[in-house]
């Protein structure tokens, strides 16, 4: 097996086997679940409530991917720094190239668990509605260059400060800057300014798509611009993430 | 004087008339699709059908056509937005030639249960008011698109699940 | 020649940190790296292990430049670093199977246990490493480093955290692997007691630069420095005479101080006091030998 296949599966034991990781994994799906559960006390729910549902839970998960993606990151190289294992794994036949991607891939993995995991709730709550078909696809399509970006920027800025509180601040802040438009409303992005955020940001372009997808059933044609938008994201990310452990003295 | 007065009468009596006339230019016809469910329930298709007619015996210009629907539940009666029910609310015709009709078909996604109803209006330039089709009424059946069968065993078993795998995992640590 | 540093300098952010270390380390050599704290031994062993890159001076590892061949490198040593870190998570039979397959190696159960008995760790197999005090870690840090059959292994502290007994444990495993005259071992250590009893060739540095690098037993001899102790014997002894090389400083009641000379092992010359019956309870070194060596010449620095 190659290092970045060994680093990534110690990376993804760590969030299938430790406490710590379940616990995550079981926090994910609480809150999933409260969100569900909220769904079956209100039975006033036209069509487009439920396509609004399915949508909501996409936006959800996508938030709660970005979330584990930016502690993961964080935590990547400064926390093995802080508790002394990044030594040993420098010491070891590795180029620091492996290392960096063997840690994407468990990101990668970690998304992919999530994604996994959100399955059934969207089954459950989208299965009698429209489009559940199109939201699982857009989830992994559109979710996907999201949340790793998320992560890869966590990774780069862990190898930047060499502090996981400080990376995770500065994650944290990043994701709440660009899920903020949609807290906003509709209303307030019609502005110059917010027209422009909306369009390079990639979380409103993947939120954005899965609006279009599954309550106004417009095809995948109409998404490109969006998806684009998102490989962006996850390119300069990628990009950020490597040019950072190259500098940084790790 | 009583000339005046005649003279008077016999023009209100012609713009009456023409009124009365100009009332009648546009016909508008409505029935229900024979494709339609029955007994129609959420997220169903329905199709209306409604023939416009100019039966006037002359050409009626601009003229613009459109579906309303308004809820009719007790209590909820309002104008409904078709901005989610149809992609296709009006239609228009430059000039109709005395005696030309048009059908016009006005399909809709069933999104919302309830009491409705149905209506095509019409205007065209000359003629100083709307003029409509008579109203169909129909009645759409809630459809559960939230089942608590499906949503209480993931809501409920997702979360124990990952609980006792993160127990038997603390408890293997011990 | 496994080590071989010449002038090397360093400077990190403006400021110097190494002003000419040099270092020489054949095979079968245990050679203790010492200093005050900030001397710059583990910026030394940074450098040696290819984590940093000189600003100037040259340095080989076996034969390699230790940081653009520094991958090679890695696949032939073997270091504990000073701050042992695992993931706790794991077990220490997972963790030294999933390290080993870095190095492309595959262990099977029997051969962890193996690794693991020889750093004298006794563990369950599903205990996590975060259940582990600080003396377990440090000998499954041990065992990791030994896990590639290394040609050269580099020790930054490597008993801190032991009890007396288990420091004896590592300092017989080092012996064993020294004796054995393929590995080199290069010891970095503020405890003079370790160095005495291990190594055959120190470095001492001071202020970043070495002050002095050779043979142990060469450099006491040159400098005069004898090693003292004073021996607790439960009886007088059968034999008194002394081995060659030995003299008695001074008798107070049951405590023998000893002056076993610059050449000698102090284990070798236990052996030898107990071949003659004496029956020995307790040793201390006492000061004089390394301890005035050291002293000596980190003080001569900073008095110039």
């Amino acid at each position: 097996m190659s290092p970045i296949s060994l680093i990534a599966r110690k990376e993804s034991g760590e969030l299938l086997k430790s406490g710590r990781g379940l616990a995550w994994l079981l926090a994910l799906s609480v809150i999933l679940s409260v969100l569900s559960l909220l769904l079956v006390s209100n039975t006033e729910l036209s069509l487009l409530d439920n396509a609004q549902v399915v949508y909501m839970v996409m936006g959800t998960i996508t938030a709660l991917g970005a979330l584990l993606a930016v502690v993961l990151g964080s935590d990547a190289i400064a926390g093995e720094k802080e508790r002394g294992s990044l030594v040993p794994l420098l010491l070891a036949p590795l180029s620091t190239s492996d290392i960096v991607l063997g840690k994407m891939g468990g990101q990668v993995v970690a998304w992919g668990v999530t994604y996994l995991l959100s399955l059934p709730y969207l089954w459950a709550v989208g299965s009698s509605g429209q489009n559940l078909f199109e939201a699982i696809a857009y989830l992994a399509l559109l979710g996907m260059p999201v949340v790793l970006g998320f992560g890869f920027y966590a990774l780069g800025l862990s190898a930047r400060f060499g502090s996981v509180r400080a990376a995770l601040i500065t994650a944290l802040i990043t994701l709440m800057l660009l899920a903020s438009p949609l807290l906003l409303g509709p209303g307030l992005r019609q502005s110059a300014i917010g027209k422009v955020f909306d369009a390079v940001n990639p979380f409103s372009a993947a939120v954005n798509s899965f609006d279009s997808v599954v309550i106004d059933s417009q095809p995948l044609s109409m998404q490109l611009g969006r998806f684009l938008v998102t490989l962006i994201w996850l390119v300069m990310t990628l990009w950020f993430a490597r040019r950072s452990v190259k500098i940084a003295e790790i | 004087m009583k000339g005046i007065t005649l003279c008077l009468g016999a023009c209100l009596l012609l713009i009456g008339s023409g009124a009365a006339w100009a009332a009648e230019r546009l016909e508008i016809t409505l029935v229900a699709d024979k494709t339609n469910p029955p007994s129609p329930q959420m997220g169903d298709h329905m199709k209306f059908v409604s023939v416009i007619r100019n039966n006037s015996t002359v050409a009626a210009q601009g003229v613009v056509a459109w579906i309303s629907l308004i809820q009719m539940d007790p209590g909820h009666e309002q104008p409904l937005d078709l901005e989610d029910w149809s992609a296709h609310k009006a239609v228009t015709r430059t000039s109709m030639a005395p005696g030309e009709q048009i059908t016009v078909e006005w399909p809709m996604r069933l999104i919302q249960a309830g009491d409705y109803r149905v209506v095509i209006s019409a205007v065209e330039r000359s003629t100083p008011h709307i003029v409509t089709s008579p109203f169909i009424d129909f009645h759409i059946k809630r459809k559960p698109v939230v089942e608590s069968q499906r949503i209480l065993p993931i809501a409920i078993g997702v979360p124990l699940i990952l609980g006792m795998l993160t127990l038997w995992r603390i408890r293997k640590r011990a | 020649m496994l080590i071989e540093i010449d002038k090397l300098k360093l400077v990190l952010r403006g400021r110097q940190i190494l002003a000419g270390v040099n270092m020489h380390m054949q095979r079968g050599e245990i050679c203790g790296l010492l200093g005050p704290n900030g001397a710059g031994k583990s910026t030394t062993l940074s450098v040696l292990t290819g984590l940093r890159e000189a600003t100037s001076g040259s340095v080989l590892v076996l034969g390699m430049d230790a940081r653009s061949q520094r991958e090679e490198i890695h696949r032939q040593i073997g270091v504990l670093p000073e701050q042992a870190g695992f993931y706790d998570w794991m077990s220490a039979p997972d963790y030294l199977r999933w390290f080993a397959s870095l190095y492309g190696r595959r262990l099977t159960a029997a051969d962890t246990g193996q690794h693991l008995a020889r750093v004298g760790l006794d563990v369950k197999n599903n205990e996590p490493i975060g259940t582990y005090s600080r003396g377990m870690r440090q000998r499954l840090g041990l065992a990791r480093a030994l896990l590639n059959s290394p040609k050269l292994l580099v020790l930054d502290e490597p008993t801190n955290g032991l009890d007396p007994r288990g420091r004896r444990e590592i300092h017989d495993v080092l012996l064993g692997l020294s004796q054995q005259g393929d590995v080199g071992i290069l010891l970095c250590t503020h405890l003079l007691d370790d160095v005495d009893r291990l190594c055959n060739r120190i470095g001492i540095l001071h202020q970043g630069k070495t002050i002095v690098e050779g043979n142990l037993a060469e450099l006491l001899a040159t400098l005069q420095a004898g090693r003292r102790y004073r021996l607790h014997l439960l009886s007088p002894p059968r034999d008194a005479a002394l081995p060659p090389g030995v003299r008695l400083i001074a008798k107070r009641g049951e405590w023998w101080h000893l002056d076993i000379g610059a050449v000698a092992s102090p284990d070798a010359v236990w052996r030898a006091l107990l071949d003659r019956g004496w029956v020995i309870a307790e040793i201390h070194a006492e000061g004089g030998g390394l301890e005035d060596l050291y002293l000596k010449l980190t003080m001569t620095e900073v008095a110039a």
